[in-house]
């Protein structure tokens, strides 16, 4: 996998406060890299070096091999971005703010523009004053003012803020239709664990300032134990049996009955088990950890090894 | 560099202020058309135009040997080469009201257009901030130099632009209302002890350029604390205020203080070496000119400096 956006070191220091401690990472064409952290960890100071916005500190990042720092045309001519909020020209209409775009890369036709319409589906209304759009007219607009210029790079910070579900699910499906279809690198913050969950290959967590993780996200979520739901009757003759059988084991009452981590293997035993000692068995799910679980162990579990 | 200066002219004038702007300065042209027509009576040529223009002279020159100041002196004896001139070369000094009297008179209403050119100009960096524009800007593969230069030559050429308008419609209107004079009347400049003519219209241009100069200077502060404060509330009332009162203040400070002549404002007019007295005494054209171009250079530099380091946040 080829490498296009390499961050080196790179450090932001803001009146003597560092917000961004050292953080070193590569994304691949053709990948969905998520940028995951709470709120102030940041994500949005990263993304703003990365696209020439703000001044790193120290260290470098380089696009395409060449360095944001001293390459910058070259470097950002790679990317295409929306950092935060779409923000539009609203007495525009929405072709304009394109041909506003479009005159500021080199090369780009009348039919790319209409083309790249037409991939966003704003054709019908592309016509119409920015502000008569609705949010996400106007961030599928922004995307198409990304995607004028054929870019290597996509980079969507928060793109689905303030989105609804229908409009969250159509940007997460374009972002994975580029990614493959297009071999472009993505490059996504959020702090929506769920969202990050079904676009992204690898993700990256930041805290603090601090690059505590970068994971690709079926080991990341799923990690090496998993957890089962037992729904049995009675519980707590089982859960004593459970207890008695794998002492070793986390074993807890759940809202829907028992449930266990335990690794896949045992599972046909519990329930010979289970069935000898004559306790019904209703169902036994396999409960994955949400992104969102993880996270939280992720972000704790760093934060006592640093206090510790 | 066209294209960006094209996309910063369409964001200009696709919002309707402009229009407002524009049909602001029309409305006031058409007034002062319409009050001077009312006001104005019918011509007689006073035929003992010479005699007045001698007797004139001979009380000026009475003045001038009372006067004590070098100032004083030297307006007198301008008034009176240029009186003996008109006698000598047979030029009235009342002339019939005519187009050009009109493009000079609405030539007041420079100040009306600076105004307006000075909301664009704190406007052009400041807006993109508020709209959160400049992010989308700030990443195109193009150096920010460049983006702010084209927002400065945008502001030049609006600047022009509404210059125009005023000349052009406050000529047509001119035409119109009052005719075009019978023989074109030439303008006498006195320059260095020399009286000389001058073509009208070519006297106007002049008269335009060297009027404009302190709006574009004050266009150039805005569009400095624009790019810097990226405040264009700042930016306007500052340099409209400035604007207003900035040459009255100047001249109260010349009166006291000998510094004040490094104060721009004590620079902007430099019609003073052509047609008055400067406001402090010893201060010359290419003195002026040199403060001039210190003063914009600095704002330049202010500018481009700031605009170039920023962390954009916003």
């Amino acid at each position: 996998m080829e490498t296009i956006v390499e961050l080196k070191n790179v450090t932001k220091v803001i009146k003597g406060r560092t917000i961004i401690d050292a953080i070193s990472f590569k994304v691949n064409k053709g990948e969905v890299f998520g940028f995951l952290g709470p709120n102030g960890a940041g994500k949005t100071t990263t993304i703003r070096m990365i696209v020439g916005l703000m001044d790193i500190t120290s260290g470098d990042i380089t696009i395409g091999g060449a360095s944001i720092k001293t390459q910058f045309e070259d470097a950002v001519g790679h990317v295409g971005a929306i950092v935060e909020n779409p923000e539009m020209y609203k007495f525009l209409t929405g072709y304009q703010n394109l041909v506003h775009y479009a005159r500021m890369s080199k090369g780009i036709t009348k039919e790319k523009i209409a083309e790249t319409v037409e991939l966003v589906g704003l054709t019908e209304r592309i016509n119409d004053k920015v502000k008569t759009y609705s949010l996400g007219m106007r961030q599928r607009l922004g995307l198409a003012q990304c995607l004028l210029h054929d870019p290597d790079v996509l980079i969507l910070d928060e793109p689905t803020n303030g989105l609804d579900p229908a409009g969250i699910r159509e940007i997460r499906d374009y972002v994975r239709q580029l990614a493959r279809e297009k071999n472009m690198a993505v490059i996504v913050s959020s702090h929506l664990l769920s969202e990050m969950e079904m676009m992204c290959d690898r993700i990256g967590i930041i805290q603090n300032g601090r690059l505590i993780d970068v994971q690709l996200v079926q080991e990341f979520v799923h990690g090496t134990e998993v957890t089962y739901e037992l729904e049995v009757v009675p519980s707590d003759k089982a859960l004593k049996l459970i207890e008695a059988s794998y002492p070793d084991v986390r074993a807890n009452r759940s809202r829907n009955g028992i449930s266990v981590e335990l690794p896949k293997e045992e599972i046909p035993k519990l329930v010979k088990k289970l069935v000898s000692e004559d306790i019904q068995i209703f169902a036994i799910k396999e409960v994955a950890k949400t992104l969102e679980d993880r996270f939280l162990e992720v972000t704790s579990e760093k934060e006592a090894v640093t206090r510790g | 560099m066209v294209n960006l200066i094209k996309n910063e002219w369409m964001k200009v004038f696709k919002r309707p202020g402009t229009y407002v702007m524009i049909g602001i300065l029309i409305v006031a042209i058409s007034l002062v058309g319409i009050v001077v027509k009312t006001q104005q009576k019918d011509f007689v040529q006073d035929k003992n135009w010479e005699q007045v223009l001698k007797d004139e002279n001979t009380a000026l020159k009475q003045q001038m040997a009372q006067s004590r100041t070098k100032t004083e002196k030297q307006f007198f004896k301008k008034e009176i080469a240029i009186n003996d001139y008109r006698i000598k070369h047979d030029i009235p000094s009342r002339e019939k009201y005519s187009v050009w009297s009109f493009v000079k008179d609405t030539s007041q209403l420079i100040l009306l257009a600076g105004l307006f050119i000075i909301i664009v100009s704190a406007g052009i960096v400041a807006s993109e901030f508020n709209w959160g524009t400049i992010k989308l800007l700030l990443i195109r593969p193009i150096n920010r130099t460049k983006i702010l230069l084209s927002k400065y030559l945008t502001v030049l050429l609006f600047a022009i632009f509404i210059l125009a308008i005023l000349f052009v419609f406050s000529t047509a209107l001119g035409a119109i209302l009052f005719g075009m004079p019978d023989k074109a009347v030439p303008y006498l400049n006195y320059f260095n002890g020399q009286v000389t003519e001058q073509n009208i219209v070519v006297h106007l241009l002049i008269y335009y350029g060297l009027s404009s100069i302190d709006t574009i200077m004050l266009v150039t502060m805005a569009f400095m604390i624009s790019s810097v404060f990226r405040n264009s509330s700042l930016a306007i009332g500052l340099s409209l205020f400035l604007l207003f009162t900035g040459g009255q203040f100047t001249a109260l400070l010349s009166m006291k203080f000998d510094w004040a002549k490094y104060v721009l404002f004590a620079n902007t007019d430099l019609m003073q070496y052509f047609e008055g007295t400067p406001m402090v005494e010893g201060m010359t054209l290419s003195f002026s000119v040199f403060m001039l171009l210190i003063y914009f250079a600095l704002f330049q530099f202010l500018a481009f400096y700031v605009f170039k380091k920023r962390d954009v946040a916003a």
